[in-house]
């Protein structure tokens, strides 16, 4: 009889993560997972049915995981700056404690499991943000726009912080390392931008 | 009689071959056996990979019944071991 075991789960679940990151959608199989986890093909049919189903499923993990660390501790009735300000915190922690989710996120961008995904997520993402952003207008903090104009300047300015850390550098190759100052003093342009 | 027996609702074996069940048509011919059976609750092939992974979810560990019954479809099939 064959047993689910959670561990070699989880470690098929890595390597998994880790090969989309590295080397995209293209080139993955479950033949090549099996080899590149140290298991045998067998076992990882034991757990999902085919490359979609384990792709699909992982991609709900790792959406619903990145959603409750973007969510903890958030309160969608805090005031403006402060309810942004642990999005940021929260949001920036696990974008660099991440960095193989992410480049999977990024991999996964434009294929249905980032449908599926989206799907899984959206509903409760939707619910806290959604209100949050809400009460920011009703209480006359900011103005009503359109969603792509409030990420644009709410969130996109972090992520561009990020991506320089990522890279170790930004522009013309000037060197750059994340630090909470640096947030801080963004997230204050951007919170000065976006209020009344 | 003895199928109602068989028939639970529970699956407590995975049952993991190697097969060449490679398109569709092949696949509505195995079909043709592995849906009559009272204790296979679920069953898949994976067409993509280079084995044709036949994945069976069923209420006992009838591995060599169903090798002998995707053989008689004149299918090759043979465990995939871990």
């Amino acid at each position: 009889m064959r047993y689910r075991d959670e561990n070699k789960m989880q470690a098929i679940r890595d390597c998994a993560i880790e090969m989309v990151a590295k080397n995209g959608l293209e080139n993955f199989g479950i033949n090549r997972l099996a080899k590149a986890a140290g298991v045998s093909p067998a076992t990882i049919y034991i757990y999902y049915k085919d490359k979609e189903d384990l792709l699909t499923s992982i991609s709900i993990e790792e959406g619903v995981k990145m959603t409750r660390a973007t969510l903890k501790g958030f309160d969608p009735n805090a005031s403006f700056r402060e309810g942004l300000w642990v999005q940021w915190k929260n949001r920036a922690a696990f974008s660099l404690d991440n960095l193989q989710a992410a480049e999977f996120f990024e991999q996964l961008r434009n294929s249905t499991y980032k449908d599926k995904m989206r799907e899984a997520i959206s509903m409760e993402f939707r619910k806290s943000m959604g209100s949050f952003v809400e009460n920011a207008v009703k209480r006359g903090e900011i103005n009503e726009m359109p969603l792509e104009v409030y990420w644009s300047v709410a969130f996109a300015p972090l992520y561009a912080l990020i991506r320089f850390h990522n890279e170790g550098q930004s522009l013309d190759g000037r060197k750059f390392k994340f630090s909470e100052s640096i947030m801080k003093q963004t997230f204050d342009c951007v919170v000065k931008g976006l209020s009344k | 009689m003895s199928a109602c027996l068989y028939n639970m609702k529970t699956t407590n074996h995975i049952l993991i071959f190697k097969t060449n069940i490679t398109t569709p048509e092949d696949r509505l011919e195995v079909a043709a056996v592995l849906d009559q059976q009272p204790f296979i609750s679920k069953w898949t092939v994976d067409m993509e990979d280079i084995d044709c992974v036949l994945r069976i979810e069923s209420a006992i560990a009838a591995t060599a019944p169903i090798i002998h019954l995707i053989r008689s479809r004149n299918y090759e099939c043979a465990e995939l071991e871990d």
